[in-house]
């Protein structure tokens, strides 16, 4: 038997592998949603709240899902998830499209850790995740981003539009302004981690009394550059 | 008689192995990679140099035309030897995925996930029907989190990391001489002065108006070529025409 010599010829406008979208993630793809299916999802109300300092940062969320700010569908839930050995992200908004993006994010940072031998920098985690939110079907969602990397400690807060702000300190979700008004004044660079841990936990409360899509208790993520360190609290005064 | 046809058919195929397990024509490529003129990568610790011997046919060339040293990203420059038009499409190839590094990332691509991004997309040319080798051996030079580094990429799709090395015509030659005389603490200026230097070794008529030179440094971190004036005085205090030391 000869061996067969000739084959389907490539062309130039046949590349053998595509350069890559940079505002898609590398694996599986973004589905298109309708207008309609953005009214139809399931928004939770939530609180998240993020603070930076020096040795690491301290990422607290609420507990509570619910329809609208109307009816309490979960008192269980945890928003906030480690997607990088040094980096978590809050669920905010749609949990649908938040859980998917969280696991979205978490495939390209071990896909790009095991590839390169060393972790996504939290700005480049930043920017890839402000690519998928502009770029993808996540209509409804406005996570925070916390990490650290050898630059020191980073708190991004990430809006539906793709936008990325960097921040000492951020708050996203339903609850935002009062647990800005636990927040104001009170920052300061210098905390501790357990001093920041507190005042977390008392910008959540602040938003726990008062806004209705937002309770039933407290996660905390506390990263630092050893890692992810989660904890929940039946209430959020536990912690203070 | 047909046992000899066969042999054939196996360095004609490209996705064919041959008996005993060799892809000729990687092999061939290879070929085509010394038919070219030199290239030399030399990673000193305040940066990275990269030159190339740019042969000209004739005096009448325009020598800006001739293209060795490319810029893939301010910070990473490559060098070719072998088929300059192949080199051009790899080199266009690492533009964008150091843009894409960019757009995704917010970040200047490393020099490491450069190569082999190159090289993985080099392989591909080994195992595709239809498709044919890239007849150009790559080196890439750059800054990546301050430090210098430097990378081959040859037709077979593998990376290599060197302190030194030499790719193209006379490369055994230049290999040695840079095994010999390079020392990891050297500086840029000595990394300038020994590539030359062993671009020389390489070929008997090596002038110094037709030797590319660029350098990427820590301090700025930006690809420099240098002025056809710098190579000269660099060539004339190598003392090229002369053999080895100084």
């Amino acid at each position: 038997m000869q061996p067969r010599l000739t084959s389907e010829v490539k062309t130039m406008n046949d590349p053998i592998d595509p350069q890559q979208n940079p505002y898609e993630p590398e694996l599986g793809s973004f589905e298109e949603m309708s207008e309609q299916d953005s009214d139809t999802v399931a928004k939770t109300g939530t609180t998240t709240v993020g603070v930076s300092t020096e040795d690491g940062v301290v990422i607290g969320t609420d507990r509570r899902a619910s329809l609208g700010g109307r009816f309490v569908s979960n008192k269980n839930v945890t928003k906030v998830e480690q997607i990088h050995p040094t980096a978590a992200l809050t669920l905010v908004g749609s949990v649908g499209g938040a859980q998917s993006f969280i696991r979205t994010l978490r495939s390209e940072s071990n896909l790009y850790d095991s590839r390169r031998g060393e972790p996504m920098s939290i700005h480049a985690l930043a920017t890839l995740a402000g690519n998928f939110a502009r770029g993808g079907p996540f209509i409804a969602i406005n996570p925070i981003l916390g990490g650290v990397d050898d630059d020191g400690s980073h708190v991004y807060s990430i809006d539906p539009a793709g936008g990325v702000m960097q921040d000492d300190y951020t708050v996203t979700g339903s609850g935002m302004q009062l647990a800005h008004g636990a927040l104001e004044g009170e920052y300061d660079p210098e905390l501790s981690i357990e001093e920041a841990e507190v005042l977390t936990a008392r910008a959540v409360q602040a938003a726990t009394e008062r806004d209705t899509g937002s309770g039933n208790g407290l996660v905390t993520a506390t990263v630092t550059e050893d890692g992810v360190e989660m904890a929940e609290y039946d209430a959020a005064t536990d912690l203070l | 008689m047909q046992g000899n046809q066969q042999q054939q058919a196996y360095d004609r195929g490209i996705t064919i192995f041959s008996p005993d397990g060799r892809l000729y024509q990687v092999e061939y490529a290879r070929e085509a990679v010394k038919r070219g003129s030199a290239s030399v990568g030399i990673r000193t610790p305040d940066g990275v140099v990269l030159a190339a011997d740019r042969q000209t046919r004739s005096p009448l060339i325009e020598e800006e035309s001739i293209e060795k040293i490319h810029e893939a990203d301010e910070h990473v420059g490559i060098a070719s030897a072998g088929h300059v038009a192949d080199a051009r499409q790899l080199v266009d190839f690492a533009r964008r995925n150091a843009q894409v590094e960019r757009l995704r990332y917010d970040e200047q691509i490393g020099i490491e996930a450069l190569s082999k991004e190159v090289t993985d997309h080099i392989q591909q040319y080994t195992q595709t029907g239809g498709a044919r080798p890239f007849g150009v051996a790559l080196l890439l030079g750059g800054i990546e989190g301050g430090e210098p580094r430097l990378f081959e990429a040859d037709p077979s799709g593998t990376p290599y990391e060197w302190q030194a090395v030499a790719i193209g015509g006379g490369r055994e030659d230049i290999q040695a001489h840079l095994e010999e005389e390079y020392t990891p603490e050297m500086d840029l200026d000595g990394g300038v002065t020994l590539a030359l230097e062993s671009l020389a070794v390489g070929t008997d008529e090596l002038e110094a108006g037709s030797v590319d030179i660029a350098t990427v440094d820590t301090e700025t971190e930006q690809l420099r070529s240098l002025s056809s004036e710098e190579v000269a005085d660099y060539a004339a205090e190598a003392d090229l025409g002369g053999e080895d030391d100084e």
